[in-house]
């Protein structure tokens, strides 16, 4: 059942995708950079985060309203109004986070739909989700940083639902706080979290690439140009304004929503911490282990004909799941390397069989001698 | 087994779907699957057009779209002779045609295989 659904998406998706082709071609379709959208979209934020890094100002202080007050609600509202094209790489740094977001679930039901997630992808797949979250999570600390309304009432919403977690709550809070209360100190640590964690994307990225030779990273320009204006198009529809400065004696009692990042907080504030956490934890559980809904029996990997194998590394070059080892050939070789795979990365796809002049390796399942049997069978069958 | 095929199709598994009906259709064409387009050796080809073959379609999933990220790119790429193995320089280009198709275009598979078919039969 499940898996004649995932057939008709499946259907569904290339249908699409066919209308497409026939406007954009092949070569600028973007389904085709589904994956590298949300990387583009990494930069971007890289970008115009750091000219706002060079002017954000992380503190919390707001005891006197003097003119001079500096704190982080001043020097975003500085960056907005003030600095010139502020406001644009604020918006910018603000909607190329949401569109980060719209592009991995782009991303992620492609996978699914088209099966790519499952058996030898379950690496990309689980890192993958990992991301997804890390994402959400940056993108929420994001929110906190502009010091206004908002990010009050979201601090304290994330510090009651830490602090509700059995044993490591208390530590939970304090780390989120950096400290017992809300301070400058928790600012620079909200500023640390925002930023740090994104550059530790760049290490989870690199295991959702590794097992990918030549993984597609950025689109044509032609779409990069397009990506980029569709962002710069909602920055000028809709610009971005802080709400009041934060009040740490006043509780913020409503505040707009961003639907893609916060949307954690509109189920915190209906259900109960429990309910809150358990839909939070098994969401995720249930996302990371979909690769397992379907059993399907193991792949059975190409093998290297030994004495066949010249070391040319043709096969090692072309694989696109860096299956394919050049090691140093045994002592009574001829030659200097031999090929090897690495039977857990395999997918049995055969493109080494392609790229091997020699006949010096096999998929199991379709040998070549059966394939020019087949050849031969087929020609001169009479 | 009965006659003897003029053209074979070489195919990937993920790219057009050909029932038994469909091969009745185009009773010249003998069909050999491959799990992905890439698998297709430069050398099978040109085994199978020295051994009488008229000529060899070849069919891989829509360019840009290989299920197993890059077969179709890189046999199209061996074909052009822009990345080895290729083929050998005696073999007769008009005889090997690449068809880049997603699963949903059969038609296409079958009018081009069939116009491919009258054209290679009619060489010499």
């Amino acid at each position: 059942m499940y898996q004649e659904i995932l057939k008709l998406l499946n259907f569904g998706t290339l249908e699409i995708e066919k209308i497409v082709n026939k406007i954009t071609t092949h070569k600028y379709n973007p389904f085709y950079y589904h994956g590298a959208l949300p990387q583009f979209y990494l930069w971007v934020l890289y970008l115009s985060g750091l000219l706002l890094f060079a002017y954000y100002i992380p503190t919390v202080d707001n005891a006197y309203l003097s003119k001079s007050l500096v704190n982080a609600w001043t020097s975003v509202d500085y960056i907005t109004k003030t600095l010139p094209f502020g406001a644009i790489f604020r918006g910018m740094h603000r909607y190329a986070g949401d569109a980060m977001v719209i592009t991995i679930i782009l991303h992620m039901i492609r996978v699914w739909f088209t099966d790519r997630y499952r058996q030898y992808r379950w690496v990309q797949w689980t890192s993958g989700i990992l991301l997804f979250v890390l994402v959400l999570f940056i993108g929420q600390t994001g929110y906190y940083l502009v010091w206004d309304d908002r990010s009050l009432g979201l601090t304290r919403m994330t510090v009651t639902s830490l602090a509700w977690l059995p044993i490591i709550g208390q530590p939970l809070k304090h780390w989120f706080l950096n400290g017992d209360l809300i301070s400058n100190l928790t600012m620079s640590n909200f500023l640390f979290i925002h930023i740090g964690l994104s550059f530790s994307l760049l290490f989870f990225l690199w295991i959702h690439y590794v097992r990918m030779t030549r993984p597609v990273l950025t689109p044509p320009p032609a779409i990069n140009y397009i990506l980029v204006a569709l962002v710069l198009l909602v920055v000028f529809l809709c610009p971005i304004n802080s709400g009041q400065m934060a009040n740490l004696n006043h509780q913020p009692t409503t505040f707009d929503i961003d639907w893609f990042f916060l949307f954690p907080y509109w189920l915190m504030a209906k259900v109960s911490l429990l309910s809150y956490w358990l839909i939070m934890f098994l969401g995720v559980g249930a996302l990371t282990i979909i690769p397992w809904f379907i059993r399907t029996k193991p792949v059975e990997a190409a093998e290297v004909v030994t004495n066949k194998c010249t070391g040319c590394s043709l096969c090692y070059r072309d694989c696109p799941w860096q299956a394919i080892e050049m090691v140093v050939a045994p002592a009574n070789s001829r030659f200097k390397l031999l090929a090897t795979v690495k039977p857990y990365r395999c997918t049995g796809c055969g493109v080494c069989v392609g790229a091997c002049a020699f006949d010096a390796i096999d998929v199991p399942n379709l040998p070549d001698a059966q394939v020019l049997d087949q050849i031969k069978g087929l020609v001169s069958a009479s | 087994m009965s006659e003897k095929k003029k053209v074979l199709a070489f195919m990937c598994e993920r790219s057009v779907e050909i029932n038994e009906t469909d091969l009745q259709n185009i009773s010249d064409v003998g069909v050999i699957k491959f799990p992905c387009s890439g698998m297709i050796q430069p050398l099978m080809i040109e085994a199978a057009l020295k051994a009488g073959a008229c000529g060899v379609v070849v069919t891989g999933c829509q360019l840009g779209d290989c299920f197993y990220r890059e077969g179709n790119k890189l046999l199209k790429e061996r074909l052009l002779g822009e990345r080895p193995p290729g083929l050998k320089k005696t073999v007769d280009r008009r005889r090997v045609l690449g068809l880049w198709l997603s699963k949903l275009q059969k038609s296409r598979f079958i009018d081009d295989t069939k116009e491919f078919t009258n054209f290679v039969t009619s060489l010499k």
